[in-house]
């Protein structure tokens, strides 16, 4: 029995393959592509069966997220108070909340409406940059409940705010000053806490382990459904320990024919010695099937910058603020990404600020002096600040770039006001830059802290237009087909997957995006709006759920 | 809680922090290998702890049991995890001590002692490397996080003295005190640490007043006894404004008013005064402190002399020591 061809018909199908941009037809056989092509070139598989469902749709190649985290499936069981509308797993779009009597609004509707007067109501999203200085209090979230505790993370992930009920429950009552928990003029905590303190004490106060159950088989099923909605047929865990536990459910959950997105986990060892790191990936990589990929390794440098952890280069914060923080010794740096680099493994190395960047390009540049290694594809993840010259050095190097380009909406008028000043905002995420020297690159959302969704990261390299509306540094804006290329084929060179997926070439797998329009049609300012059906991903047809 | 109080049977907690290279690893490997105390470390990485295959009972992958009642634990499953591991084992340790990362602040881990009641803190001891320190501290990358680090250190260790000669070990106590005049400096060779800094003995545990000898020609041993109680306020303040050369203070006071001494711990500048923990029969009535300090320890009559006047005026009694 001759083996089953299916060829789907478009619109349009853009392809991300300069040999042949455009076609109108794709043959799809075993989960890979046969050919792509016109009409008469589908002449050739007079057996295959037709799939004309996509008639009146452009097929692209399906997205590749270089940058996102498996906690975009994991924290939408709780709710969402953040700033901007949000579309959850199951393609509902909640709106965002623009004061914090919004926020206190819908988790007063969200504690009416449980059941156990006791139980620990918890939210996610909220970010004050955006309040004109205002912080949440307790007695905000007191307007909540009064009677249980009520816990927001907020969009960094790093500072919770807290009702007065928990701070009661869990025995902080101002008397001791700690940096974790501020106080206010009152001298009982002002509302907020962090840091290793936060999790320790909400743990053995509430018995609640903050952010570590939620990774479980259906955060993986939703993440996979939010890949869906947005297009996306390949995405990164760009940070993971990836102890067994976690390992089983992704290789259960990628086994299975309906998991509609490859997944590409980084692996991240705080502390472990480099052979150790070396070990671990190559048993994983001894893993890897059609849809579940290890390879990478993370190293993280800084922090962030509207965090205030980045570390920057003269002359430092816009605002004054201390330089931030090295999360690993500039000397360790250089010794991990030699060890690594010698025994060919694939870096991602996240560097927020200019200073950090500085040290990873140093560190590659010392590592290939050492160990010659042609296409390594180390990528610099965020890579936000990089000066011109920074930018100069990747490509000598042959370094990759993932640029935050989802930051200059979300936080853009905090970077021109606040972080960087004018003209380094207007540099940050300098994908125009990247583009005219030729260095690969790729453009990523970092969900959950951003949303996930290409075709709106494309936007924000395209228009570079901050949520009040300036356009920040048009020097930078990317033409769309540059951007489309960028959110396609250019991450999954950084991910070493360009041989299997993001373009429509014979021999890759069958991962395709389904538009209803075409993106390099629609006027530019447009593109974040153009709606996505659903996703092709090794041939099987994933719908978009909606709402 | 307030500041300097502790919870009956809380676990003191040590932080111990510095840069890469400054000799964080070679004290704790000591630690672990020498001690007489259940000591639980927690480490960032296995690979650098350096103990005799002799002396451990078990090892797990994240966990190594010593003969000797230490365990040792990884933290790559992230220190609160791990720290609350620790806390819910079957067998309470008797001290636990936190290795920061070398880029890391270590009073970010220690406001854990101050916060969970199982815990209190017992001091945060960062160590320097002599003959690094004056290239790190100017270094445009890393100078602030070593600065960080020693803005809130109890105790200081100025490692590696023997690779520096005296001038320039001169001047790295200058722009120590620079950074902070209070600030308590331990100048060691290899990281070694007289145990009793970390956790000192009473001397009412030998039911005498002989002291054993101390193996570091640069600490000093001090020992104040006295039947009359103290003034609690003009002791606290007391206990603020010790000489920095005073770097170890353990024992009991008397204080007025009160039936049964408290227990009094001080590491560097940070100190605890316990009303809950009784004392053994031996020091019911009396006040009975052990203290070490470098060389610059001031005289015992001196050091007698502001103690005794923080005591309470309407006292009769005489002192004894």
């Amino acid at each position: 029995m001759a083996p089953s061809t299916t060829i789907f018909s478009a619109r349009k199908i853009i392809t991300m393959n300069p040999a042949l941009p455009t076609a109108t037809h794709v043959a799809v056989r075993d989960g890979r592509i046969l050919a792509a092509g016109n009409a008469d070139d589908m002449s050739f598989w007079p057996d295959a069966v037709e799939d004309n469902r996509f008639a009146d749709k452009i097929l692209m190649p399906g997205f590749v997220e270089g940058h996102s985290h498996i906690m975009e499936g994991g924290i939408w069981p709780y709710t969402y108070v953040g700033y901007f509308d949000r579309i959850s797993p199951e393609g509902v779009r909640v709106p965002g909340l623009k004061s914090i009597d919004e926020v206190v609004e819908r988790l007063r509707a969200v504690s009416d409406a449980m059941d156990d007067p006791n139980e620990l109501l918890f939210a996610w999203g909220f970010d004050p940059i955006y309040f004109d200085g205002r912080r949440m209090t307790r007695h905000d979230l007191d307007r909540v409940s009064t009677t249980r505790p009520v816990v927001i993370i907020h969009a960094s992930f790093h500072i919770m705010n807290l009702n007065s009920f928990t701070f009661e429950k869990i025995g902080l009552d101002g008397s001791t000053k700690i940096d974790g928990v501020p106080c206010g003029e009152d001298g009982r905590p002002s509302g907020e806490m962090q840091g290793v303190v936060a999790r320790v004490r909400l743990f053995r106060g509430l018995n609640w382990h903050a952010l570590q159950t939620m990774v479980d088989a259906a955060a993986v099923q939703r993440y996979g459904r939010s890949a869906t909605i947005s297009g996306v047929t390949t995405i990164t865990d760009l940070h993971n320990e990836m102890p067994d536990e976690n390992l089983t459910l992704y290789r259960d959950a990628t086994a299975s024919e309906d998991y509609p997105v490859r997944l590409v986990p980084a692996l991240s060892r705080v502390g472990s010695g480099s052979d150790a790191i070396i070990d671990r990936i190559r048993e994983l990589q001894g893993m890897n099937t059609d849809k579940l990929h290890f390879g990478l390794v993370k190293l993280v440098v800084d922090g962030s910058i509207q965090g205030f952890t980045a570390r920057l280069s003269w002359p430092g914060y816009h605002n004054g603020a201390d330089n931030g923080l090295w999360y690993i010794a500039p000397t360790e740096l250089g010794e991990i990404v030699t060890a690594l680099h010698a025994a060919r493994v694939h870096m991602h190395i996240h560097t927020n600020g200019n200073e950090a960047t500085e040290l990873a390009i140093n560190a590659i540049e010392a590592a290939q002096l050492a160990h010659y290694w042609a296409d390594h594809r180390h990528t610099l993840q965020h890579c936000q600040m990089a000066s011109p010259a920074q930018f100069r050095r990747i490509k000598a190097l042959g370094i990759c770039v993932n640029l935050f380009s989802n930051h200059l909406y979300y936080w853009g008028d905090q970077h021109y006001a606040l972080t960087m000043g004018p003209e380094r905002a207007a540099r940050m995420n300098a994908a125009g830059t990247a583009q005219r020297l030729g260095i690969p690159f790729s453009l990523h959302s970092d969900a959950p802290v951003t949303p996930l969704g290409p075709l709106f990261t494309a936007w924000c390299a395209v228009n570079r237009q901050t949520a009040s509306g300036r356009v920040l540094g048009p020097e930078e804006r990317l033409p769309v087909a540059d951007a489309l290329s960028a959110i396609t084929i250019g991450a999954a060179y950084t991910l070493r997957m360009d041989h299997l997926v993001g373009s429509i070439e014979t021999g890759k797998y069958a991962d395709f995006v389904v538009l209803e329009q075409d993106p390099l049609a629609v006027d530019p300012a447009a593109l974040k709006d153009v709606p996505v059906w659903g996703t092709i991903c090794g041939g099987r047809v994933f719908q978009a759920p909606k709402g | 809680m307030t500041p300097g109080m502790t919870t009956s049977d809380s676990i003191p907690l040590t932080v111990i922090g510095g840069f890469l290279g400054a000799g964080k690893t070679t004290f704790l490997n000591q630690l672990l290998r020498q001690s007489t105390r259940r000591y639980t470390v927690l480490v960032n990485d296995f690979g650098a702890v350096n103990i005799d295959a002799a002396l451990v009972t078990s090892h797990d992958g994240s966990t190594i049991n010593l003969a000797n009642g230490c365990v040792c634990c990884t933290m790559a499953d992230g220190l609160a995890e791990t720290l609350l591991r620790v806390l819910d084992a079957p067998v309470r340790p008797e001290h636990i001590v936190i290795e920061a990362s070398g880029v890391g602040d270590p009073w970010q881990i220690a406001e854990v002692a101050l916060t969970e009641p199982d815990l209190h803190l017992a001091a945060v001891i960062v160590l320097a490397d002599a003959e690094q320190f004056p290239l790190q501290i100017d270094d445009p990358y890393i100078g602030d996080t070593v600065r960080r680090q020693i803005m809130r250190a109890d105790l200081l260790l100025l490692n590696k003295t023997d690779l520096v000669d005296t001038r320039h070990l001169a001047l790295i106590r200058e722009r120590l005190l620079g950074l902070r005049p209070a600030l308590r400096i331990i100048e060691t060779v290899r990281a070694i640490l007289p145990a009793e800094v970390l956790d000192a003995d009473l001397p009412v545990k030998r039911a005498g007043t002989d002291l054993p000898p101390v193996h570091d020609h640069a600490i000093r041993r001090w020992l104040y006894r006295s039947r009359r109680p103290f003034d609690h306020a003009a002791l606290q303040a007391l206990l603020d404004a010790l000489p920095p050369s005073l770097l170890r203070l353990k024992g009991w006071c008397c204080i007025a008013g009160e039936t049964t001494p408290r227990l009094l711990q001080m590491t560097g500048a940070r100190w605890t005064l316990s009303s809950d923990m009784p004392p053994p029969a031996l020091v019911r009535a009396e006040t009975l402190l052990v203290g070490l300090g470098s060389a610059a320890l001031p005289d015992d009559g001196r050091l007698a002399a502001l103690f005794d006047a923080a005591c309470a005026p309407d006292a009769d009694n005489q002192a004894v020591a």
